[in-house]
């Protein structure tokens, strides 16, 4: 499915990142697996230093940290704030709306309309569709994204699968109309059959927490986890990924009518360094166009990784000036998306600790 | 196959499975190096499933 929209734009970008870093080496004797072999993981996979929160601390506390130090520091103030989409896999509550929480905790005007949207790897794309869209409408002048992924309390310490490549973080992002033209076009789809690819199976209605849920079980390969934790079956994953995401540049390309070779920055989700060299290959990007240091340096946090991948790379250069950038995002869902759009002079691109 | 498994040769009859460097990553990599030579998607239960590298072979032929 496409989409095109015109004379909208990103204007600033902050990323939130927990202050608390915890390396591979720190947590290999978890695993159920020689040294040896968790070393051979952590040199194809990339894996070295992540960021996680500490205890108790959610993805509604590094928004109102971001947006804090957003509104103190004069990129934003609070009447101006039309819409707040919140795109997360870690909401605070089951009800009321993690969104609503925040524009309370605020106290931002009642004249708005806050969105939660559950979304994951794909879910900064999906975001920024959402934003588009509501930029369409006359009283919406301004919207704030913001994609939080706290998902490391989610996952088995002792899951080999997927406890050395999860971050958590957050990003904040600015939408508004743009005086100049521009024209940004995304592709997306998704298939819910492959729903169960990635997945927490406990915690919802169909599974409620319960002391069943939260028993430890050795899967095949020798991790355990619990039906509380978070599940990914690799294989399914990275095929998906591989089949399905070059096809989707191509379209997204021509929907743009643009060329890889005016393609400054392919700032791609990184579930890790492994399979996103795989996929610029397949793609035919050179590696050096497709950052891949994300998952390395902070872990991979989900919807997050691709604003993440534009401030610690990009950062204030893009504060200067324009960048032809190809995003895409692919994962839970399954949903994957593409979108070519430039990007730049930002207000702001930066990123702080909490 | 034999650099994936960490051996200098390895032979038709040999189980995938049985290798010491044998483990998820292992397998994943099969995966990638099946898609990148031969253009052929498996899964890690395919791999299981074939468990000799001669089984190996005759799944990536008959998926070709």
């Amino acid at each position: 499915m496409n989409f095109t929209f015109s004379d909208k734009k990103i204007s600033g970008i902050l990323t939130i990142l927990p202050g608390n870093e915890v390396t591979f080496e720190d947590e290999m004797g978890n695993y159920n697996f020689s040294e040896a072999k968790s070393l051979k993981l952590k040199v194809a996979m990339g894996f070295n230093k992540k960021r996680i929160v500490k205890e108790g601390v959610t993805g509604s506390d590094l928004c109102l940290h971001g947006l804090n130090y957003l509104l103190n520091n004069n990129h934003l103030s609070k009447d101006e704030i039309d819409a707040l989409i919140l795109v997360t896999q870690s909401a605070d509550y089951i009800m009321p709306p993690t969104s609503n929480v925040i524009q309370g905790a605020l106290g931002l005007k009642h004249d708005m309309i806050c969105l939660d949207i559950n979304q994951g790897c794909a879910g900064y794309l999906v975001g920024l569709l959402q934003a588009f869209m509501l930029l369409d409408q006359q009283a919406i002048s301004k919207v704030v994204l913001l994609n939080a992924d706290v998902l490391s309390p989610k996952v088995s310490k002792r899951d080999r699968n997927s406890n050395p490549l999860i971050g958590d973080a957050a990003s904040i992002t600015i939408i508004e109309r743009s005086s100049t033209p521009t024209t940004i076009s995304c592709s997306l789809k998704m298939n819910g059959q492959g729903a169960f690819a990635l997945q927490i199976p406990a915690g919802g209605a169909k599974l409620p927490n319960s002391a069943e849920t939260a028993v430890l079980e050795e899967d095949a390969s020798g991790n355990y986890r619990s039906k509380d934790h978070l599940v990914m079956k690799g294989d399914e994953v990275f095929n998906f990924v591989q089949t399905e995401v070059p096809p989707l540049i191509e379209d997204v390309f021509a929907l743009a009518k643009v060329s890889k070779d005016e393609i400054d920055y392919f700032m791609f989700h990184q579930p890790n360094r492994f399979m996103l060299q795989k996929l610029a290959d397949k793609i035919g990007v050179s590696r050096d166009k497709m950052p891949s240091n994300i998952v390395e340096n902070f872990g991979n946090s989900s919807g997050v990784t691709i604003p993440l991948a534009i401030t610690f790379n990009l950062g204030s250069e893009i504060e200067k000036r324009n960048f032809k950038l190809c995003l895409s995002g692919f994962g839970v869902g399954l949903t994957w998306a593409a979108m070519v759009t430039d990007v730049g002079p930002l207000g702001f691109c930066k990123q702080i600790d909490y | 196959m034999a650099e994936l498994l960490e051996v200098d040769s390895v032979n038709a009859q040999d189980e995938i499975t049985s290798f010491d460097a044998w483990d998820s990553l292992t397998s994943l990599s099969i995966i990638a190096l099946v898609d990148d030579e031969y253009s052929v998607t498996i899964s890690a239960q395919d791999i299981l499933n074939a468990k000799t590298v001669e089984g190996l072979y005759q799944l990536i032929q008959s998926k070709k």
